[in-house]
């Protein structure tokens, strides 16, 4: 059996897979220090999007620094929807947080032709890092050194940041917060600095993840990465919210899902319609098997 | 003598009948006044009459067209209202189950060109068999965890129905309504008129459900479940049934939505997807979880306001995206400071304008003795 196509399908998953789980860990950070599912993660992304490819196509800058431009303004309309929205928004129910992050939706579609001129185009040709042409050649497979350029980011990026929620000053506050905001609070943790600075770094994390998402795909529209962002979701709920690394895993469980069911499409063609519903079925069949996701825990209820 | 006496007790009786037939008049008025349907019956009445209007040529038909959408999504609200407001199930599997209804009804015309009567039957029986599946689910996983993985059931949905037909489309010609047939232009009319009958029908039973000892079941679940579970209330049958009463809801809606707008492409591809869900969810919430009135205030806001005001003014008409802003200011501000929805907010207005006559009768007049 032909090895290498197997290996192409995996090769072609990557670019999405990246993005989905930098989104992942962005939505389970809001989710631990904000108690909220945050709608609006996929829209705050596009807008760092938007920016590098505003800046390399109407002012010809190149990517690298585009980049970290739109990242930054990702960091800052994050952190800048926390002190203005959810900070006066307390008494807020879990359910009315997240019909608020619904109305950002709709406010940042409605924004975003007015500042940029790019969402006007039809279809955004945004050039990745590295032209997709130039390949790694290995036999039968080819792999565009793009793809390693994303996968490089992520894991970089993923590494740091469990280093820094383990080891570092900033994790222990952040891990005292999700764990219980109003007792973090009484031990002299800055929740309301925590809480915002986590809605920063979700932001930045989802500019990262779309820039990797859109050097793979067209870009069309503020929409662009709700794909991602309902994979992301539903990854949450595999892996289990209880933690932060349970989401990325079930991120990663659900790209590798779509992968194998790839792989079984080319022997069974006619399979290859239904691929998308048997990937979300096997993730509801998990999910219904352990409600608490796969390295969730048990949660008590007190009466 | 005798004779005017005669006369004087007969006037006397006389008089006193017609009193008495005047009070009983009044009480029956009183308690046609305080019945809560007769304002769904004034909504229907008023709706059947804009649609007359409309064809008279004295209101413009996109406006008759926006209200016969919105009116659409109102019926999917008051399954949501019962499932959200009175069950604490938060559910973004809507726009999913509104595809299947408008999936059937496209087979049912389309291919193999059965009458609505089929489809409604069709529609229903679906719509209970997902619903027990989905509420099965919700007897699992709760909070937000339900909402996610409801949004994930609505994803199979799609994925499901995308790929049996791409896109749906009925032609005006194939609609028949009960064995009647109409030209062309009068389908859109009729389609309405079945639209507000539907709709009254619903509104009544929502409110009888509501006000029953399901709906007290309901809200006792909602509070705490362990409490209600010790005075005996079954959480499978209650949850089971607020699942199957919404999903029946949006599935019709899908049903009249083909009939009415008759193609999903018209809506911008958003008929199916999460943001349609998400609206859903907003809607009620904007207008008050647990108020009837309230979810269609609210469905008004979310999907009428846009096409049947602002589109007409032109500031609005020149930058279309001005509407989804301020639409979704409008939620983000309802949302953190009217948390109890608009009809927290009409009630508190009504209130203080009571108060204020009260103390501006005082004052003019002095405190009553």
């Amino acid at each position: 059996m032909d090895f290498s196509a197997y290996l192409t399908i995996l090769i072609g998953v990557l670019p999405p897979m990246c993005a989905g789980i930098l989104a992942t860990f962005a939505i389970t950070l809001i989710f631990k220090t904000s108690y909220t599912t945050n709608f609006a993660q996929g829209v705050i992304s596009a807008i760092g999007a938007y920016v590098a490819v505003e800046l390399t196509l109407e002012k010809g800058l190149p990517l690298w620094g585009v980049a970290i431009i739109g990242v930054v303004v990702a960091f800052v309309v994050g952190m800048l929807i926390d002190v203005c929205i959810f900070r006066r928004g307390k008494n807020v129910n879990a359910i009315g947080k997240q019909i608020i992050t619904m109305g950002l939706i709709s406010l940042f579609v409605g924004v975003i032709p007015f500042i940029f001129k790019v969402a006007n185009y039809e279809s955004v040709p945004l050039q990745p890092f590295i032209p997709i042409t130039k390949q790694l050649v290995i036999g039968k497979v080819s792999i565009p050194y793009n793809t390693f350029v994303g996968l490089g980011l992520t894991i970089v990026l993923m590494v740091l940041v469990f280093v820094l929620l383990q080891k570092s000053k900033w994790g222990l506050s952040v891990r005292a917060t999700a764990s219980n905001e109003i007792v973090a609070g009484m031990m002299g943790i800055n929740t309301k600095v925590i809480t915002a600075i986590s809605w920063a770094i979700a932001g930045a994390l989802g500019a990262v993840a779309a820039i990797i998402y859109i050097g793979n795909a067209t870009f069309s529209s503020a929409l662009v990465m709700t794909t991602t962002q309902i994979n992301a979701f539903l990854a949450g709920i595999l892996g289990g919210f209880a933690t932060f690394y349970g989401p990325v895993v079930g991120a990663a469980i659900i790209y590798l899902l779509d992968v194998i069911i790839g792989c079984i499409c080319i022997h069974v063609p006619e399979l290859s319609m239904w691929k998308s519903a048997v990937v979300y079925g096997i993730v509801m069949l998990l999910v219904l098997w352990k409600p608490q996701g796969l390295f969730g825990k048990k949660m008590v209820k007190k009466v | 003598m005798t004779a005017k006496n005669d006369y004087l007790v007969k006037k006397m009786l006389a008089e006193q009948q017609k009193e008495q037939s005047a009070k009983r008049a009044l009480q029956i008025f009183d308690k046609f006044k305080h019945h809560p349907v007769l304002g769904y019956v004034i909504f229907a009445v008023v709706l059947v009459l804009l649609q007359v209007l409309a064809k008279e040529g004295m209101i413009s038909t996109s406006f008759i067209g926006a209200v016969g959408s919105t009116l659409i999504y109102c019926i999917v609200g008051l399954g949501f209202c019962l499932l959200l407001g009175y069950s604490a199930l938060a559910s973004l599997g809507t726009a999913g189950f509104i595809g299947i209804g408008a999936y059937i009804t496209y087979f049912c015309f389309a291919e193999y060109n059965v009458g609505v009567g089929v489809a409604f039957l069709l529609v229903i029986v679906v719509a209970v068999a997902v619903g027990v599946f989905v509420g099965f689910i919700s007897l699992r996983i709760e909070g937000i965890y339900l909402a996610i993985v409801t949004l994930g059931v609505a994803q199979i949905i799609k994925e499901v129905l995308s790929a049996l037909v791409d896109t749906i489309k009925i032609s005006a010609k194939d609609i028949t309504i009960f064995g009647m047939g109409f030209e062309i232009r009068e389908v859109k009319q009729a389609v309405f008129f079945l639209i507000v009958a539907i709709m009254l029908l619903l509104m009544w039973v929502t409110h009888n459900l509501i006000n029953s000892p399901t709906g007290r079941a309901m809200l006792a679940m909602k509070n705490s479940t362990s409490a209600a579970q010790a005075f005996g209330i079954s959480l499978m049958k209650y949850r089971l049934l607020a699942f199957v009463f919404s999903t029946i809801l949006a599935a019709l809606a899908g049903l009249l939505y083909m009939l009415y707008i008759r193609s999903e492409q018209n809506s911008a591809g958003t008929l199916f997807t999460l943001s349609t869900s998400l609206n859903i969810l907003g809607a009620v919430i904007i207008g008050g979880t647990k108020s009837i009135w309230g979810t269609i205030g609210g469905t008004f806001i979310i999907f009428g306001i846009d096409k049947m005001f602002l589109q007409d003014i032109k500031f609005f008409n020149d930058n279309p995206t001005l509407i989804t802003i301020v639409c979704g200011l409008l939620v983000i501000l309802v949302v953190m400071f009217f948390p109890g929805g608009l009809v927290q907010l009409v009630k508190g207005g009504i209130f203080k304008l009571k108060t204020l006559f009260v103390k501006w009768r005082v004052r003019r007049y002095g405190i009553e003795e």
